[in-house]
């Protein structure tokens, strides 16, 4: 396994009155994140914040192309981004989740202490499949195909791509110490957006060649 | 850190324990543990909470060190709050050691309030004044700059300070709303409430009085020579002659200045010093030996005077003498004033803080409970004494901000 050290090229935030980020986001166009009380829109450009929805999110965001996914308490919310309205809401497995992604038809969820990922039929909540790790998973992605999530475990994080059917880590990206991984989102190509968690921090992070 | 546990930690937060605890009452790892015990400290059961926070810490163990001294700084506030003085400086100390080590800044912050705070119950004025006056709260969270007014305050007033105090307070009351936290604004109130309550009462040659905080200032910033039974000490213009650990002398300066502008019989003066109701020659002569040793105190603020039947005082420059007595004054006064911060204390926090035995605490305690004054509840070692009917802990518990939400 590659291990390889994590290559932070840019920050954003922390934000006014947003302490927390607990999920990121990406539509191609802004970066979202959850706050606890809203879901905030960043310009990756300027970094400013755009927008805020006021929906309940304590843990991760997904987007499928047109809507936004959102974890609070013991649900999975579908976020109308233009509204901020909720269209409806499946249940997240028995315990709650961390992180959330979007692949290839399916929400991706992870729980932090539980150490696993879930593939959910987005329609139900039902658990398609189970990826166990090693480590506690807070954010999950997809990127060209790699699965990836982050990890907090021991006032340390970072993140790995496993293999989607046996949950073996191909490769890791180890964070510094102190900086700590809460959520996790790729661009599509070649970066990672991860939440800073209680920072308030969005960071981008590169991905490894 | 997954949904529940930061929905469960924005409920507390916001002051919900039982919204936090739907979320989190089935769970049993590390996180919900530490959630479910600050719920049931916010619910007011102490006890409950502490075994909840301590079964916390030991889940996250060494290896989550961090998470593990946010526990132990919850169980320190939890052991202040129930007034265990000795296990609270012990938890601190580790506490904020490894809070430190992390870079956990405002959570270290918060144990050094919480020790700040335990030398103030304490009485420790001067040790709690220099590690206020060593920390900076700007750029702190605000319910860290609430506790550190608040801790000004009560300095303050225990300095007899009434208008440093109540701005001490306006502050933190500010600081108070823009956290949102309820219960502090209501620890904020308590203290206010206190300001316009009776600080002493007043004796002077017309008569004696309640007086307030305030008025207590002004008499210390005038020419009056004032005897302060309050701190045991003898205040004119910038001299301040302490006389708490020499009780005879002042006794003898107390008496004499109640019964100033006249002089006080040798006979009341030896009965007030040495309790001693028909005294002989040889207690005459043992006044005389303590009245040079009060000259010899008292010199630069006051002289005395022998007189055909006793002793007067005589103040320098013609200023007046005005005598401070506790409001409520008798023996156990002492006791009563810490048991009047409305909380639940064990004797041996007692003890700890006014400086005495455990014994002597529990004659006191006893006489009072028997005069229907104070109740005490629990068991052995568990046993509480307080001044409400119930034990209606009006927790002051910053909780939320220890842990918080990751």
């Amino acid at each position: 396994m590659k291990t390889t050290p994590a290559h932070i090229v840019r920050e954003y935030g922390p934000f006014d009155d947003k302490p927390g980020v607990h999920g990121v986001s990406f539509d191609g166009k802004q970066l979202w994140f959850a706050s606890g009380d809203h879901v905030n829109a960043v310009d990756p450009d300027s970094g400013r914040l755009r927008r805020s929805l006021a929906v309940q999110a304590h843990a991760g965001t997904a987007f499928d192309g047109r809507y936004l996914y959102q974890i609070a308490d013991s649900r999975i919310q579908k976020i109308d981004p233009d509204t901020g309205a909720v269209l409806s809401s499946i249940p997240t497995p028995e315990g709650g989740g961390a992180g959330l992604t979007w692949a290839e038809g399916s929400l991706w969820i992870g729980q932090h202490r539980a150490r696993k990922i879930h593939r959910l039929d987005p329609e139900t909540g039902a658990i398609l499949n189970t990826i166990e790790s090693k480590r506690f998973v807070t954010g999950v992605t997809w990127l060209n195909g790699e699965l990836w999530h982050a990890t907090w475990e021991n006032e340390q994080s970072d993140l790995r791509q496993v293999d989607p059917r046996t949950g073996d880590v191909l490769q890791s990206v180890e964070m510094p110490p102190g900086v700590l991984v809460s959520g996790l989102e790729s661009d599509g190509a070649d970066r990672f957006f991860c939440g800073g968690g209680g920072s308030g921090k969005i960071r981008v992070v590169r991905r490894p060649e | 850190m997954d949904s529940m546990i930061t929905a469960a930690a924005l409920s507390l937060a916001r002051g919900d324990p039982l919204g936090a605890l739907d979320r989190v009452a089935l769970r049993d790892d590390a996180p919900a543990l530490a959630l479910r015990g600050i719920a049931m400290a916010q619910l007011g059961d102490l006890a409950r909470a502490r075994q909840l926070v301590r079964r916390a810490a030991r889940a996250f163990g060494a290896k989550e060190a961090v998470a593990r001294a946010r526990c132990l700084l919850a169980e320190a506030e939890i052991a202040l709050a129930v007034r265990d003085l000795d296990p609270c400086a012990v938890l601190l100390a580790d506490a904020h050691r490894t809070l430190d080590e992390h870079g956990d800044h405002a959570n270290a912050a918060h144990a050094r309030y919480l020790d700040i705070r335990r030398l103030l119950l304490m009485g420790r004025l001067d040790d709690a004044e220099q590690r206020l006056a060593a920390l900076d709260p700007a750029g702190m969270p605000r319910a860290l700059r609430a506790a550190h007014e608040l801790t000004a305050a009560g300095i303050a007033m225990r300095r007899m300070r009434s208008q440093a105090a109540r701005a001490a307070l306006a502050r933190a009351g500010a600081h108070a709303r823009a956290a949102g936290i309820a219960a502090l604004g209501a620890e904020i109130g308590w203290a206010e409430r206190l300001l316009d309550a009776p600080a002493a009462r007043l004796i002077t040659p017309i008569g004696a009085r309640d007086v307030l905080l305030d008025e207590v200032e002004r008499l210390m910033s005038s020419t009056a020579l004032v005897v302060n039974g309050c701190l045991h000490a003898v205040h004119h213009l910038a001299l301040e002659i302490p006389l708490a650990r020499r009780p005879v002398l002042f006794a003898l300066v107390r008496t004499l200045a109640e019964a100033w502008p006249q002089d006080a019989p040798r006979e009341t003066l030896i009965l007030a010093a040495f309790r001693i109701r028909h005294p002989d020659e040889t207690d005459r002569a043992r006044l005389r030996v303590e009245m040079g040793r009060l000259r010899t105190v008292l010199r630069g603020a006051a002289s005395v005077r022998a007189t055909p039947r006793g002793f007067q005082l005589v103040p320098r420059d013609g200023h007046e003498v005005a005598v401070l007595a506790r409001p409520v004054d008798d023996d156990h006064a002492p006791v009563l004033a810490l048991l009047a911060d409305g909380e639940a204390w064990s004797s041996s926090a007692l003890a700890l803080a006014l400086g005495t035995s455990q014994r002597t605490i529990q004659r006191s305690l006893e006489a009072l409970a028997a005069a229907g004054k104070i109740q005490a509840f629990g068991q052995g070692r568990a046993r509480r004494w307080s001044m409400l009917p119930l034990p209606g802990f009006a927790t002051n518990l910053l909780l939320p901000t220890a842990l918080g939400v990751q």
